[in-house]
């Protein structure tokens, strides 16, 4: 009895709940945001009607001159709320990939908690707006949960210790609406060990001891003397090889597709549209493409329909994985990274600013929300009728305030690289 | 709450903010100014109406997040019934689908714990993790998964009435024999083995996590100690698994483990069921080393490569005291009951040197389960009463017992988290 990857993977919840064809995801990112944009401009509306409601009592002391405020002028002038695109709001969550991706090489995360971290994310965001939850709190709730479920152990206390400004409410404020919104699956199978199985198994195969397929026609020794042969660049000359060399080239490859797992498989939709061996296979055609014909060819002859098929979604996942900016290859010039780099980070901006003005009112301070929620619950709990006035005011000033901070959110960028945090790993 | 009230209050210009409109205060768009007439009725009146609390409700309801419906349509799946027992980490309710009260579930919602600083707790997360990925007729079923509105999570777990292994071989009304015990064994090695496929380590192998079916089956339970296999290289802790239990490269201290600590544990489970009686049981970590070397004898480098390597070996080693392990007529006088080639099988899992012990897949391709005699189907296996409150009595106990030994803020935990763990 074995069960083959293919077994183990279909059984996972990455397949079954959080792999989607283009289409479906497209429709998904579609339907949040659609639904997101209407409530921020129903709970915008009311905000505003609210404010228009408080202004009379307001300018009381101030005019004098209308006692009942019926005449006072309302101070602002209401604009339409102008909300993300699902373009636009997708450009923004994978930009907070990003800086989560910076904020694990920053804690020393273990690559996987980083990884796992990210898609936690990139899931959450299928489901929720980024206008409704602000993407850089969540994002930091995120990682430390990746890293809780990835068993890496940074406590909470250290964690919240490495941000300029944070507290341990605040980390810990979203963490049920994202474990909600994860649907409570929190295994994440990522391409890394199978990237490494493959590197191993190629290695032996230059040492002439990978034992062939049963269906194989070639014997071990004759692996070993084409993989010498193998050409450096598609349809290149031959070459000749000593093992040292080969082994050099295999070690460049992996290195190289490792980085690719690392930044652009992360930081793209690969995980939702591929599986993880389709995914590390990509990035190795990425790093040295005759080899890893090569070794698929150990497989499956490489005209078999099989095969065939396979290789079209592989390159449809390269092509996706080397879209992405932080995509470098030998073909890519520093001129060329750098421009795409500018143009990113302008863009980033733009929408950066463009989000504080049509974030959610009532999605603004999740740890009042969350204390709130649970006080709800007790209160239910206990058959209350309700808020006391003195709560009810309290919180309200309370969220009133965190508007007026609302502007703040984006202020402090990721710490400096000050404060060294150590998360070798403790394993659990 | 006091919708009705502000709809007495009939003014235009109340009205208008108030209802959601899909695209309200356009460009330019000026609010009519409310009269303060209907606001100081508003604000003499006792009740304490904000302009929050005038919002229908059914705005809210509109806009609730996906997820959180998603969450709320998961809810609405079960009827949870009554609390059928309580421990200090967790609450068992009985309860059933909706849709068909005959199918019955067990409702376990894990407290809120004040003394773990850092959220959800890691047994809860890994007990989700792992339960949500495995499906096997031999592992207990998470049926579903839901948070409460005070953010409780409840786990929705298949409902198992009839109690545990270890509960079984402690009642002396229940007579088994050799074919039953071949049955447990196999369901529970099925059930390793799938673990291990799916690369996850259990870790918390025993009689009383192996809990017992409706239909007689076996599930193996209670995954909050579970972890998937570490990368080579990198450390786990060696404080997992019951001790009775916990393998002897644990015991010595070793930070990097496989599989073959589960296949131990196993062992002494098959064990217990032959002798009705803890196999090795002890007081403390050193004697637990004591009592398995007193049957298996003191592992050497020369039985047992490098063992003298691992950080707590030299804690009990005593070269004037080697121990020599129990002969073959010894197991063949406690384990009769298994065969010579059961035997065989409980040997080679309770095997000193883990890279000598069976793996999981050799488990299940042993003779002793092709030979006679045959497992008793599982219907036809012995069992004690049970009911409902069995059920929740072993959810609640198990999630507290592991609770007390290995986390939450006890001084075993501290040790987990930063003292030990060091080197």
């Amino acid at each position: 009895m074995r069960l083959t990857e293919d077994d183990l993977y279909r059984t996972s919840t990455q397949y079954k709940h959080w792999s989607f064809t283009p289409a479906q995801l497209a429709d998904q990112r579609k339907t949040t945001n659609i639904s997101a944009s209407e409530r921020v401009k129903q709970n915008v509306a009311r905000k505003r009607a609210a404010k228009a409601f408080d202004t009379p009592t307001a300018s009381d002391n101030g005019s004098g001159v209308d006692t009942n405020g019926a005449n006072t002028p309302l101070r602002t002038v209401d604009r339409e709320v102008n909300c993300l695109t699902v373009a636009e709001e997708k450009k923004l969550v994978d930009t907070f990939c990003e800086r989560a991706l910076e904020l694990g090489t920053f804690l020393n995360f273990p690559t996987e908690v980083t990884a796992t971290g990210i898609q936690f994310l990139r899931r959450f965001y299928l489901f929720n707006s980024p206008m409704t939850y602000e993407p850089q709190t969540i994002s930091r709730t995120a990682m430390f949960f990746a890293n809780k479920v990835e068993g890496a152990h940074l406590t909470l206390e250290k964690y919240v210790a490495s941000f300029p400004k944070a507290t341990a409410e605040q980390v810990l404020a979203p963490e049920y609406l994202i474990v909600q919104g994860l649907r409570f699956q929190f295994q994440v199978r990522h391409p890394f060990h199978g990237l490494k199985g493959g590197h191993l198994e190629m290695m032996e195969m230059s040492r002439g001891n990978a034992e062939p397929l049963p269906a194989s026609e070639k014997t071990k020794e004759e692996i070993q003397e084409e993989l010498f042969q193998l050409p450096r660049k598609p349809n290149g000359p031959a070459q000749d090889m000593t093992v040292k060399q080969l082994q050099g080239r295999m070690g460049n490859a992996y290195a190289l597709a490792s980085k690719i797992l690392k930044g652009p498989a992360q930081l793209t939709d690969a995980y939702f549209l591929y599986t993880p061996s389709q995914i590390w296979l990509a990035a190795h055609l990425l790093a040295d493409e005759p080899l890893t014909l090569f070794y698929l060819s150990t497989k499956q002859a490489l005209d078999s329909p099989l095969l065939q098929k396979l290789l079209a979604v592989i390159r449809e996942c390269a092509a996706l994985l080397s879209s992405h900016h932080s995509y470098t290859s030998d073909q890519t010039s520093p001129a060329e990274k750098a421009a795409r780099d500018k143009a990113e980070k302008e863009e980033v901006q733009k929408l950066i600013k463009k989000l504080k003005q049509c974030r959610d009112p009532d999605k603004i301070d999740l740890v009042k929300l969350n204390q709130a929620q649970k006080r709800d619950a007790v209160k239910s709990e206990d058959g209350g009728s309700g808020l006391e006035e003195s709560k009810a005011k309290r919180r309200k000033l309370g969220r009133e305030k965190y508007e007026k901070e609302a502007d703040e959110f984006f202020g402090p960028e990721l710490g400096k690289k000050n404060v060294a945090v150590d998360v070798e790993t403790k394993g659990v | 709450m006091n919708t009705n009230k502000i709809q007495h209050v009939s003014s235009p210009a109340l009205r208008l903010p108030l209802s959601p409109r899909p695209n309200p205060s356009g460009a330019g768009a000026k609010l009519e100014v409310p009269e303060a007439k209907p606001l100081t009725i508003l604000r003499a009146s006792k009740s304490s109406v904000t302009i929050e609390d005038t919002i229908p409700q059914d705005v809210f309801e509109q806009a609730v997040d996906q997820s959180e419906a998603l969450n709320d349509q998961v809810r609405e799946q079960f009827v949870v019934g009554g609390r059928l027992g309580e421990g200090t980490y967790a609450i068992v309710y009985a309860g059933y689908y909706r849709q068909n009260p005959e199918h019955r579930v067990a409702i376990k919602k894990i407290k809120l714990n004040a003394e773990f600083k850092d959220g959800i707790a890691m047994d809860a997360i890994r007990e989700i993790k792992f339960l949500q990925e495995l499906e096997h007729p031999n592992i207990i079923k998470l049926h579903a998964v839901f948070s409460t509105k005070d953010q409780n999570l409840s786990l929705v777990l298949e409902h198992l009435p009839y109690g545990d292994l270890e509960a079984l071989w402690k009642n002396k009304d229940v007579a088994y024999g050799a074919a039953d015990i071949k049955a447990w064994a196999i369901m529970l090695a099925n059930a390793v083995w799938f673990c291990h496929a799916n690369h996850v380590l259990h870790r918390d192998i025993k009689g009383n996590n192996i809990l017992i079916g409706p239909d007689g089956g076996i599930k193996l339970a209670d995954f909050g100690l579970a972890r998937g296999f570490a990368d080579p290289g990198r450390p786990m802790t060696n404080q997992v698994i019951t001790r009775f239990y916990r393998p002897p490269e644990l015991l010595y201290g070793a930070r990097y483990y496989s599989g073959a600590v589960d296949i131990w544990s196993m062992g002494i489970v098959i064990s217990e069921l032959c002798i009705r009686n803890f196999l090795v049981p002890s007081n403390t970590d050193i004697e637990q080393i004591t009592a398995i070397e007193d049957i298996f004898g003191t592992p050497t480098d020369a039985d047992w490569p490098f063992v003298s390597t691992l950080p707590l070996y030299k804690m009990t080693f005593d070269p004037a005291n080697i121990k020599r392990p129990r002969p073959h007529s010894w197991w063949l006088q406690t384990m009769g009951i298994l065969g010579s080639d059961g035997i065989d099988l409980l040997r080679g899992m309770l095997t000193m040197n883990p890279l000598l012990r069976l793996d999981s897949q050799r488990v299940l391709y042993h003779p002793y389960f092709a030979n006679a005699p045959r497992p008793t189907m599982k219907e036809m296996l012995p069992r004690a009463g049970g009911g409902l409150k069995q059920t929740a009595e072993d959810h609640v106990r198990m999630e507290s017992e592991r609770v007390e030994r290995f986390e939450r803020g006890d001084k075993v935990a501290r040790k987990l988290d930063f003292g030990a763990m060091r080197n």
